[in-house]
């Protein structure tokens, strides 16, 4: 057995046996909990597991979030203790936690039509269940197909993708330990086009580097996007059969 | 609870609109920095005052021996603290922190810390038992915009200037012990600094928002007009991207990316909110003006530098009385 990992072989295969250019496995559902809010979705990037539950529109539960000319976002993140292979409780108040959630909340000010609902709020509650890497990714992802799924009005999905660079051969969507190896990006793109709504690079990089890896990960976004954007419309036609739009 | 900043609609569109004239209120470019003022304290270490137009930071560097991490005998410890108190602006509680702050202080420990500005390999004393810490206080004295930049430029200036005391280990196995040389004694010495980092702010403000918020017309108007637009492509000159904001133009705009860099060009951390959605373009030629600005600042705390130490080193004593010159 090899005594240390190859984060990308000279054949060109990564750990998981992906190329360079491919996101893992990727697979979302809608409307997964119609019980219990008002839309929800589970995202499935290669072992990441993000299940997202939005309530809302809805009038404000406190007066301080009423925004006279705007709806109200507020985003929790939920990360379970047996997300990661040593079980741990983890807090909410860590900071790094609250910077992720306010940067999704930032995100999806922006991309919902937020005039058409002033004075009410909605709120985004989104469970970490499996963490292999791309957390982030994964909720922004959620998110979008959970705000769909509620009817909230958006100018476009939302979509989210990683990438990294490890000496001079870009990866695409990473997972946890190929991004602990290498410095990575979080990019995410509102529409099908180069709008970049959250860019995130946490560790020192090049900046020669730095194009090549937000090329890469514009084109994650768009294939994602591709790929939510079928699964919305499949859900859709198979409601509209049943009858029970 | 202190409310928070909110600039009166006149205010918001009368910047807007010069802004679509390409003119700042206070009379700068685009990309200009304010005046940057570096002042280093005449009787201590690592104590630094930096003036960023009216807004105002000092940092102080201060070091102690104590015992390294369990799981990391070999690293030092190096803590940024940042908290900002209601004598920057009142919005700012004592206690509580706001999401402005928390912004401020991730940035702050991603632009320092996680890119190893400073090495902590090089704080250990004896593996698992000592090590020094290093710790920046990091005090802000006046809000008048880029906290961030402000806070960064304080803490990697401060790195530099910052001397510990010289130590020497006496004693073998488990009898070792550590000397401490005050600084009357010894000449101190500096921390092993790997790279200097400089936090830049970029603000974005989409001025064809603004435009149509100055001739008059309804947001539905303006929402119909996003969509329409975003189907043609877009040119990036709907954004107005300047550099350094001040207070009012911080609180007036519409998306911001913080970048910092290195004169190794290297990007050391890049934060962009989820505000506003900017071009791929933008977002790259930022970072290369981030690098810019980098060196420029780089130059003038170097310069800072020299001119402290000219001042301290009267009659050529702490060159002589170095350590690594041959005796």
């Amino acid at each position: 057995m090899a005594s240390r990992l190859e984060i990308f072989s000279p054949e060109g295969l990564r750990i998981d046996g992906r190329r360079w250019n491919e996101v893992r496995h990727f697979r979302c559902a809608i409307n997964t909990h119609p019980v219990s809010s008002d839309g929800s979705a589970i995202i499935e990037q290669g072992n990441t597991k993000v299940i997202c539950n939005v309530i809302g529109p809805v009038e404000p539960t406190l007066r301080s979030r009423v925004v006279p000319d705007r709806v109200s976002i507020s985003v929790k993140v939920v990360i379970a203790p047996f997300s990661t292979i040593d079980r741990r409780k983890r807090s909410q108040n860590d900071s790094r936690m609250q910077e992720m959630c306010s940067s999704i909340q930032h995100v999806f000010e922006d991309a919902v039509i937020a005039h058409l609902f002033p004075r009410s709020q909605i709120d985004v509650n989104l469970y970490v269940v499996a963490q292999d890497g791309g957390v982030m990714q994964a909720c922004i992802n959620a998110t979008t197909l959970a705000l769909i799924d509620a009817g909230v009005p958006m100018y476009d999905y939302v979509c989210a993708c990683t990438a990294g660079m490890l000496d001079r051969e870009v990866l695409l969507d990473l997972n946890r330990i190929e991004e602990s190896d290498m410095p990575f990006l979080t990019m995410a793109t509102i529409g099908s086009k180069r709008k970049v709504a959250l860019l995130q690079l946490e560790m020192k990089v090049q900046f020669d580097r730095l194009e090549p890896m937000m090329a890469a990960s514009m084109s994650g976004c768009h294939h994602i996007r591709d790929l939510m954007d079928n699964e919305v419309r499949k859900h859709g036609k198979s409601r509209l059969e049943r009858g029970s739009l | 609870m202190p409310r928070d900043l909110t600039p009166s609609t006149i205010e918001n569109t009368f910047v807007l609109k010069a802004l679509t004239e390409r003119i700042r209120l206070d009379s700068r470019s685009f990309n200009q920095l304010r005046d940057l003022d570096i002042s280093f304290s005449s009787t201590e270490y690592g104590v630094v005052d930096v003036k960023l137009g009216r807004t105002r930071v000092i940092a102080r560097i201060s070091a102690e021996i104590t015992q390294p991490y369990a799981d990391r005998p070999y690293d030092g410890l190096f803590i940024i603290a940042t908290e900002i108190s209601p004598m920057a602006a009142p919005t700012f509680e004592a206690g509580r922190k706001s999401e402005d702050e928390l912004v401020i202080s991730r940035i702050v420990e991603k632009s320092i810390r996680r890119s190893g500005a400073l090495d902590t390999e090089s704080l250990c004393i004896i593996s698992g038992e000592k090590c020094w810490a290093v710790r920046a206080d990091v005090h802000f004295l006046d809000h008048d915009g880029g906290l961030m930049d402000a806070a960064c430029i304080a803490v990697s200036a401060g790195l530099l200037h910052f001397r510990r005391p010289d130590i020497t280990i006496e004693g073998v196995g488990s009898r070792r012990e550590v000397i401490v040389h005050p600084i009357t004694e010894r000449v101190p010495v500096p921390l092993a600094v790997l790279h200097v980092p400089v936090c830049v702010t970029f603000s974005f403000f989409d001025v064809r928002r603004a435009s149509s918020a100055i001739s008059g017309r309804t947001r539905n108007d303006e929402a119909k007009d996003v969509d329409d637009d975003d189907v043609e492509e877009e040119d990036d000159s709907s954004v107005a991207v300047l550099v350094d904001a001040t207070l009012q133009e911080e609180l007036l705009r519409h998306g911001y990316m913080s970048v910092t860099a290195n004169t190794n060009r290297e990007i050391c951390q890049i934060q962009k909110g989820g505000d506003m959605p900017v071009d791929v373009g933008v977002l790259l030629s930022c970072s290369e003006a981030a690098i810019m600005v980098a060196e420029k600042v780089t130059k003038l705390i170097n310069k800072r530098l020299k001119e402290d130490g000219a001042r301290r080193n009267v009659g050529n004593l702490l060159v002589e009385a170095r350590a690594e010159n041959d005796r």
